[in-house]
C-alpha cells in the first residue's frame, strides 16, 4: 500500500535529473584522473585477412602496443553448453588474422587522443587479403575462406524446434501465405558512445576501470579470468550512462586491453570511443533472415507455421552469451502469443566477417514479431477478413492461463484480445477507415496497422538454463543499510542508465520501511560498494532488483520493529513500521532513535539483537522461466506512392505490465522503446557491401528518428498483476521497441493496399516502398 | 600554440591552445566543463551544442583558436537564467529526461527556440529540436515540457 | 575522431588572405563556418595544414543592395538569411531555403559562401542561387572576377574556383513583383542532405524562368525545357521534365533517383503554377 504517495503505484518525480538539468552527470568521459594517457586503436581496414606484418615507427616504440606487448592477455571466450554449438577464441588484439572491419590490432598511447590517432596512422599494418563472408544464408555450410578455419562451415549453431504436426497442416491447408522477411543490420546506438578509463590504486592494490557498462559485476567476473587476476584486485564502475539498450551489456576487448595498460604502464589511461568506431565495432544488432509459410483454413484460422530463421552473427562471440541465444529466442517468439497448434522452426547462426552482432532491446523478439504479424495480416487479406479479425481467433484468452504456447512461451496472465480493442480505440481506427474511403488531397495513401506481442521479461536460472548459458543472470541482489540517523542505503548489483532506478528502487524501500524515499540513496554500478548481481538488460531490473529491495527492506523492518518494541516494551507483533517510525499501543520512536541503538547505544538493544541494521537478500521471481508483459501497438501512416516516403501519422500503445512500480517511468520506457522500434522500422541500416566494407559511419549515413519525424505516442494501459512477483509487477523495458516494425509494414501494407504492395524488409525505406510498388505492378 | 582569450560563462579566460583542439574539447578537458557532451563529432547528434555569442553552435565543429574574443555559455553558465530555470522545472515535472546525456544540450536548443518564440505549436516545436537526438525518450515528454515551459514566455509570435 | 595537426591565422583583409592562401599554394585551405570543413577535419578526410580563417573580414560579411540586386558576403551566416537580418531580393524564398538546411546550431556558423565552396552536390544554395541566376564574385591573386552561379559548379564537390581564390560575395537578382517560385527539399529526416531537390523560378516581367535539380549526381541541373515551358506556359510538363532527364544520363541515375528528381521537378513547377 502507497504510503504518502511515495510508495509503490507513485509517479515520483526522479531523483537523477537534478544533476543532468544542471551538467553535472559524471560519464566516463567527464571522470579526470591527472597524469592520464590518451589511447587510440589501429583498427583493422579490412573484412578477412591474415596479419603479414606489423611495423610500428621506431620513434614509436614503446607507445605502440601489440598482443605480442600483452602477452598476459588471454583470448575471450564465450561458453555455451547448447550441443553443437562452436565457439572462437577472440583475441582482444589481432594476432594472426581479423574477421571484421574495425577488429582492434593495435593500441597507441599518447598524451592527447587527437595525438594516439596520429600516431595509429602511422603503423604499417600489411595484410593478405582473404575472401570475405558477408551472406549468412548463402554462406553458412562453407565458403572458401571460412570465418573460423577449424570449423569447415561458418555456422555457430543451428538448432530446430518442432511441435505438432506441421506436414499434416500444411496439407490441410485452404491458404497458405509463404513470405521472406529481413531486418536488416543496425547499431543500438546509445547517445553516449562507450569509453573506459582505467588505473591501478596502489592503496588498495587494485587495477580499477571506469567504463560505460550495464554489467559492471561481470565485466570483472571476465577481466579477473583473462588477465590472471583475482577479482578481489579488480574494481569496475559503471558511472552515469548515456544509454546503452542491450550493446552495453557485452564484454569488449578495449576493456581488457585498458585494464592490461593500466598494469604495465601504471599510469591512468583511458579510452574514449568516437561515433565511428562505435558504428563499427560496438555490438550490432537485429540483422534476420527469415523464410516463412503460414497454413490456413480459409476462415483464416492458423493450423501451422513453419520457419527458417538465420541470424547474421558477426565474427565472434560477445561474452557472456555470444550469439547463441538469439535465433533461439526468435524461434520460441515467432509463434506469438497465439493458439496455433502446428510450428517448426529451423534456425542458423552464422559467423560472417561483420561487426560481431550482440543483444539490443528485444533481442529477437521485434524480428519474430515482424514475422507472425505480417503472416496473420497476409492470411487475414487471403480469406477477406480484418487483420485484426484473425488476431482475435488466436490471442490466447484469459481463462486459458496460464498457457504455454507452441513456442514455449509460458504465458502467465494477461487479456490480450482487450489490448487489441484498446489500441484500436486510441487511434480511433472507425475514423481511419472512414478516411479512407476519400482519396487525399495531396495524393497520399493512408494506412493503419497492428502488432501484438508478448514479452518475456525477468527469466532467471531456468531459462538461461535451458539456452545452455554458463552465466546465468538467475537473481539480483540488495544490501539494504540504515544508517546511524536513520538514512538509507541500498546497495544494489543491477546499473540504472536512463531508467530512473535510483527513484523506483526507493519506492519499493519506502514503501516496505515507509521511510520518505528523499532519505534513501541507491547505490548501483559499482563492484566495491555493491553485493554481486548480474546488471541491467532483458527487462529484468525492476522485478528482480525490486523484488531483491523489497526482501532486504522486510528483513531491515522486522529488525526495526524488534529493537522498537523493546524500546516502546511492547509485543513485536503490535508494532507498526510507517511514516519513519515504529509505533506501538502507547507510543512510538523515530527509525533515527533506533539506528543510534543499533549502531551507537547497542547497550539498549533486545536480548539476542546484534548491533547494525544492514542485510541482505537475493531474489528470483517464483517463474524462473519469466512473467510476460504484453501489448498491442498500432500505427497510423501516410505514404506517398509518387516517392515512397512516408510519414507517421500516429501511434499508440496498449500495454500491460502488471503493477507498475512508477507509471511515470514506465510511460517512459515505452516511449522510448517505441521510438527505437520506429528507427528500426523506418530508418536505421548499416549495409555491407561485397568486400565486407561497412556502410554506414557517420550519424549522417546513420539515421536515428529525430522529434520532427515523430507524432507523440499514445499509451494506454492495461492491468494484470502477476502472482509470481513482488507487488505483482512485471519488467517492460523492452517491449515498445519489440513491435513497431511490424504494425508500420502492416500500415503500409494496408495503405498500399490498392496496389497490392507490400514491404517485408526494414527499414522500410523510400527505395523500398517504391520497388514495392514496381513489383506489385509487374506482377499483378 | 595560439594564444586565444575569450568569454567563458562570464568570466574572461585567457588560454594557448593548439589549433586543432575543438571548442568541445577546449572546455571539457582545460576548462572542466564536462556539462557540454560529444555523441559524434560532425554535427548531427547536437549533445555538444551550447551558446557562442548567444546563438546554439555546434561546440564538436568549432575550433578554439577560432572562438578567440567569443562569448561562449555552457549549460554550467545559465544560473539565474529564467528561461532555462522554468526549461529544468518543467522537464523535472514531465521526466523529459532519461539518461541525461542529451539533455543539457536539449535545454540550450529549448531556450533558443521559447526566446525566439519558435515554440508555440507543436510543430514548431518538433521542426525546432530536429538537430538534437535523444535515444531514450521517445521526445513526447521533451515537447510537452518545452510547450510548457514556453507558455511562461509569452505567445506573441516573432517579427520576422 | 579527432583533427589532424594543424596552423591557424586570422587576417585582417580580404587582400591578406589572398596573398596567405597564394603563398601557402595547395597546404592552405579558407575556414568560414567550419561546418562541413572541420567536420571532414574530424573524420581525417580533410588535413588542410594551414587554416585561414575569414569569416570575420568585413568584406565578406557585408551586405548590399541596388535597384535590380542584392549583394551578400560570402560569410553571411544562413541563419541571418533564415531570420530576414538580410535584405532578401527573393520574395522569400532565400529564408525558405536557409530555414530547410541542416539544423538550427549549424546555421548560426555556416555561410552562403562556405555551401558554395564546397558544392556538396546534395547542398541547397548552388542549386536554388543557379535557379536565381545568380553571380558569384570571386577574388583572387589576379583581381576580382565574376561567374554565373549555372557555371560556377561543376561536379561534385568541384567548382571553377581556381587555387588561390576565395568567394567574396553572390549577386542575386531581384525577383519582380509578381514572380513565382517553388521549393521543394525531400529528405527521409529533417535536416538531413536532400535526396532530391527541385527549385522553379518563374519572372514574368523580367522573362526569366528556370528550373534546377539539386541533389542531382553532380552540379545542379537546369532543366531547360521544363524552364522553358514555365515561361511559354506550356502544357505537358512530364514529358518536359523527363525530356531533361534524359538528356541527364551522365548523371547515372537508377529507377528510383529519376523517379524522385521528376516528382521533385514537377512539384516545384505546380507550386508556381498554383
Amino acid at each position: 500500500m502507497p504510503d504518502e504517495g511515495f510508495g509503490v503505484g507513485a509517479s515520483l518525480l526522479r531523483r537523477e535529473d537534478d544533476r543532468h538539468l544542471h551538467g553535472r552527470g559524471q560519464f566516463v568521459a567527464d571522470i579526470k584522473l591527472p597524469g592520464t594517457i590518451e589511447v587510440a586503436f589501429v583498427r583493422s581496414p579490412h573484412a578477412h585477412a591474415r596479419i603479414i606484418g606489423i611495423s610500428v615507427p621506431p620513434e614509436a616504440r614503446g607507445r605502440v602496443f601489440t598482443a605480442a606487448d600483452l602477452p598476459r592477455v588471454k583470448p575471450i571466450r564465450v561458453v555455451s553448453h547448447s550441443s553443437g554449438a562452436k565457439s572462437p577464441p577472440w583475441p582482444p588484439l589481432a594476432t594472426d588474422k581479423v574477421r571484421y572491419v574495425g577488429e582492434a590490432i593495435a593500441a597507441c598511447v599518447a598524451p592527447s587522443r587527437g595525438e594516439a590517432e596520429d600516431l595509429a596512422n602511422a603503423v604499417a599494418v600489411d595484410f593478405e587479403i582473404l575472401d570475405a563472408v558477408i551472406d549468412a544464408p548463402r554462406d553458412m555450410r562453407g565458403s572458401r575462406h571460412p570465418v573460423h578455419e577449424q570449423w569447415g562451415d561458418n555456422l555457430y549453431i543451428e538448432h530446430a524446434l518442432e511441435n505438432g504436426d506441421i506436414d499434416a497442416a500444411a496439407r490441410s491447408a485452404g491458404v497458405t501465405v509463404t513470405r521472406e522477411f529481413r531486418m536488416q543490420r543496425q547499431s543500438g546506438a546509445p547517445l553516449e558512445c562507450r569509453g573506459v578509463l582505467a588505473c591501478r590504486d596502489h592503496r588498495l592494490d587494485e587495477v580499477v576501470l571506469y567504463t560505460s557498462t550495464q554489467t559492471p559485476h561481470t565485466v570483472r567476473v571476465a577481466l579477473a579470468e583473462i588477465l590472471d587476476l583475482e577479482e578481489r584486485r579488480i574494481r569496475v564502475v559503471a558511472p552515469d550512462v548515456g544509454g546503452g539498450f542491450g550493446p552495453k551489456a557485452r564484454l569488449y576487448p578495449e576493456e581488457i586491453i585498458l585494464a592490461a595498460l593500466a598494469l604495465e604502464l601504471d599510469h591512468p589511461v583511458r579510452w574514449i570511443e568516437d561515433r565511428n568506431e562505435h558504428l563499427l565495432t560496438t555490438a550490432h544488432t537485429r540483422d534476420h533472415h527469415y523464410k516463412v509459410s503460414a497454413y490456413a483454413d480459409r476462415q483464416g484460422r492458423i493450423l501451422g507455421v513453419d520457419a527458417e530463421i538465420t541470424v547474421d552473427a558477426g565474427a565472434y562471440g560477445l561474452w557472456p552469451q555470444g550469439p547463441y541465444h538469439e535465433a533461439g529466442m526468435v524461434a520460441r517468439a515467432l509463434p506469438g502469443p497465439y493458439t496455433i497448434p502446428n510450428y517448426r522452426a529451423r534456425h542458423y547462426t552464422v559467423a560472417t566477417n561483420k561487426t560481431p552482432l550482440g543483444p539490443y532491446r528485444g533481442v529477437g523478439r521485434p524480428g519474430a514479431c515482424f514475422v507472425i504479424e505480417r503472416l496473420v495480416d497476409e492470411v487475414a487479406r487471403a480469406v477477406g477478413r480484418e487483420p485484426n479479425e484473425v488476431r482475435a481467433l488466436h490471442l490466447v484468452r484469459p481463462e486459458q492461463m496460464p498457457f504455454t504456447t507452441i513456442g514455449g512461451m509460458r504465458l502467465d496472465s494477461g487479456d490480450y484480445a482487450a489490448s487489441v480493442q484498446l489500441c484500436a480505440q486510441l487511434l480511433d481506427m472507425p475514423a481511419i477507415r472512414a478516411r479512407q474511403q476519400w482519396a487525399e488531397p495531396d495524393g497520399r495513401r493512408i494506412g493503419i496497422g497492428f502488432a501484438t506481442f508478448a514479452e518475456q521479461t525477468a527469466h532467471g536460472a531456468a531459462e538461461f538454463a535451458a539456452r545452455g548459458a554458463s552465466i546465468i543472470p538467475g537473481f539480483e541482489s540488495c544490501t539494504a543499510r540504515i544508517l546511524t540517523d536513520g538514512s538509507v542505503v541500498l546497495m544494489v548489483g543491477i546499473q540504472s542508465h536512463g531508467q530512473g532506478l535510483e527513484t523506483a528502487l526507493s519506492q519499493v524501500a519506502a514503501e516496505e520501511l515507509g521511510i520518505d524515499p528523499v532519505r534513501i540513496s541507491v547505490r548501483h554500478g559499482d563492484t566495491e560498494s555493491t553485493a554481486f548481481g548480474f546488471g541491467t538488460f532483458a527487462s529484468r531490473s525492476m522485478v528482480m532488483s525490486g523484488g531483491a529491495v523489497a526482501r532486504a527492506s522486510r528483513m531491515l523492518r522486522d529488525k526495526l520493529c524488534r529493537i522498537g518494541a523493546h524500546l516502546l516494551q511492547c509485543d513485536v507483533a503490535e508494532t507498526r513500521c510507517a511514516g519513519g517510525l515504529v509505533s506501538g499501543p502507547q507510543g512510538s520512536v523515530t527509525i533515527a532513535e533506533i539506528a543510534k541503538v543499533a549502531h551507537l547505544r547497542m547497550d539498549g538493544l533486545p536480548q539476542g539483537v546484534d548491533p547494525l541494521l544492514d542485510a541482505t537478500a537475493t531474489y528470483e521471481p517464483a517463474i524462473s522461466t519469466g512473467v510476460y508483459s504484453y501489448a498491442t501497438h498500432g500505427a497510423v501512416v501516410a505514404v506517398d506512392p509518387e516517392t515512397g516516403f512516408i510519414e507517421l501519422l500516429d501511434f499508440a500503445v496498449a500495454e500491460d505490465c502488471g503493477t507498475m512500480v512508477n507509471p511515470m517511468l514506465v510511460e517512459g520506457q515505452i516511449r522510448g522503446g517505441v521510438v527505437q522500434g520506429i528507427g528500426t522500422a523506418l530508418y536505421e541500416e548499416i549495409p555491407y557491401d561485397e568486400t565486407g566494407q561497412p556502410l554506414a559511419g557517420t550519424l549522417a549515413d546513420y539515421l536515428m528518428p529525430g522529434a520532427a519525424e515523430l507524432p507523440a505516442i499514445k499509451i494506454g494501459h492495461l492491468h494484470t498483476p502477476t502472482p509470481h512477483t513482488e507487488y505483482g509487477m512485471k519488467g517492460m523495458g523492452e517491449g515498445g521497441a519489440v513491435a513497431p516494425p511490424a504494425a508500420i509494414a502492416n500500415a503500409v501494407r494496408d495503405a498500399l493496399s490498392a496496389m497490392g504492395a507490400e514491404v517485408n524488409e526494414t527499414p522500410i525505406t523510400p527505395r523500398r516502398v517504391m520497388a514495392a510498388i514496381r513489383n506489385a505492378r509487374e506482377v499483378g | 600554440m595560439t594564444a586565444i582569450r575569450l568569454q567563458i560563462n562570464g568570466a574572461a579566460v585567457a588560454d594557448d591552445v593548439p589549433p586543432r583542439l575543438s571548442l568541445a574539447d577546449f572546455l571539457r578537458e582545460r576548462r572542466n566543463l564536462t556539462g557540454t557532451h560529444l555523441g559524434c563529432e560532425h554535427g548531427v547528434c547536437g549533445a555538444c551544442t551550447l551558446l557562442v555569442d548567444g546563438e546554439p553552435a555546434r561546440s564538436c565543429l568549432m575550433l578554439a583558436v577560432a572562438c578567440d574574443e567569443r562569448e561562449i555559455r555552457t549549460i554550467e553558465g545559465f544560473a539565474g537564467d529564467q528561461v532555462i530555470e522554468a526549461l529544468r522545472r518543467n522537464f523535472h515535472q514531465h521526466h523529459a529526461l532519461q539518461c541525461g546525456y542529451c539533455t543539457p544540450a536539449m535545454l540550450i536548443t529549448a531556450r533558443d527556440l521559447i526566446l525566439r518564440r519558435r515554440a508555440g505549436s507543436e510543430r514548431d516545436i518538433r521542426e525546432g529540436l530536429a538537430g538534437n537526438i535523444c535515444r531514450c525518450t521517445g521526445y513526447t515528454n521533451i515537447v510537452t515540457a518545452i510547450a510548457e515551459a514556453a507558455k511562461e514566455f509569452g505567445k506573441e509570435p516573432a517579427n520576422a | 575522431m579527432k583533427a589532424p595537426a594543424v596552423d591557424y591565422v586570422r587576417p585582417r583583409s580580404l587582400a591578406e588572405a589572398v596573398d596567405l592562401l597564394a603563398q601557402h599554394r595547395g597546404a592552405a585551405r579558407v575556414i568560414a563556418g567550419g561546418q562541413s570543413l572541420v567536420a571532414m577535419m574530424n573524420l581525417r578526410v580533410a588535413s588542410p595544414g594551414l587554416l585561414i580563417d575569414i569569416s570575420r573580414l568585413p568584406e565578406l560579411c557585408s551586405v548590399s543592395d541596388d535597384a535590380d540586386a542584392v549583394t551578400i558576403g560570402a560569410c553571411v551566416r544562413h541563419a541571418a538569411i533564415e531570420d530576414g537580418r538580410v535584405a532578401d531580393p527573393t520574395r522569400r524564398l532565400m529564408p525558405r531555403v536557409a530555414a530547410s538546411l541542416a539544423y538550427r546550431a549549424i546555421r548560426t556558423r555556416g555561410t552562403i559562401g562556405g555551401s558554395l565552396a564546397l558544392s556538396d552536390p546534395a547542398a541547397e544554395w548552388p542549386a536554388v542561387l543557379t535557379a536565381l541566376d545568380a553571380e558569384v564574385l570571386v577574388r583572387g591573386p589576379g583581381g576580382r572576377r565574376s561567374v554565373r552561379c549555372a557555371d560556377f559548379t561543376t561536379g561534385i564537390f568541384e567548382t571553377t574556383l581556381a587555387d588561390g581564390e576565395i568567394i567574396e560575395s553572390v549577386r542575386i537578382p531581384r525577383l519582380s513583383a509578381d514572380a513565382r517560385w517553388g521549393y521543394l527539399k525531400l529528405s527521409r529526416k529533417s535536416g538531413e542532405f536532400a535526396s532530391a531537390l527541385g527549385v522553379a523560378v518563374a519572372d514574368r516581367t523580367r522573362g526569366f524562368s528556370r528550373v534546377t535539380l539539386g541533389a542531382a549526381n553532380g552540379a545542379p541541373l537546369v532543366l531547360e525545357d521544363t524552364s522553358r515551358l514555365l515561361s511559354n506556359g506550356g502544357h505537358d510538363l512530364r514529358s518536359a521534365v523527363a525530356a531533361d532527364l534524359n538528356r541527364a544520363a551522365d548523371r547515372h541515375f537508377d529507377e528510383f533517383q529519376r523517379n524522385l528528381h521528376t516528382v521533385a521537378a514537377m512539384r516545384a513547377v505546380q507550386q508556381v503554377l498554383q
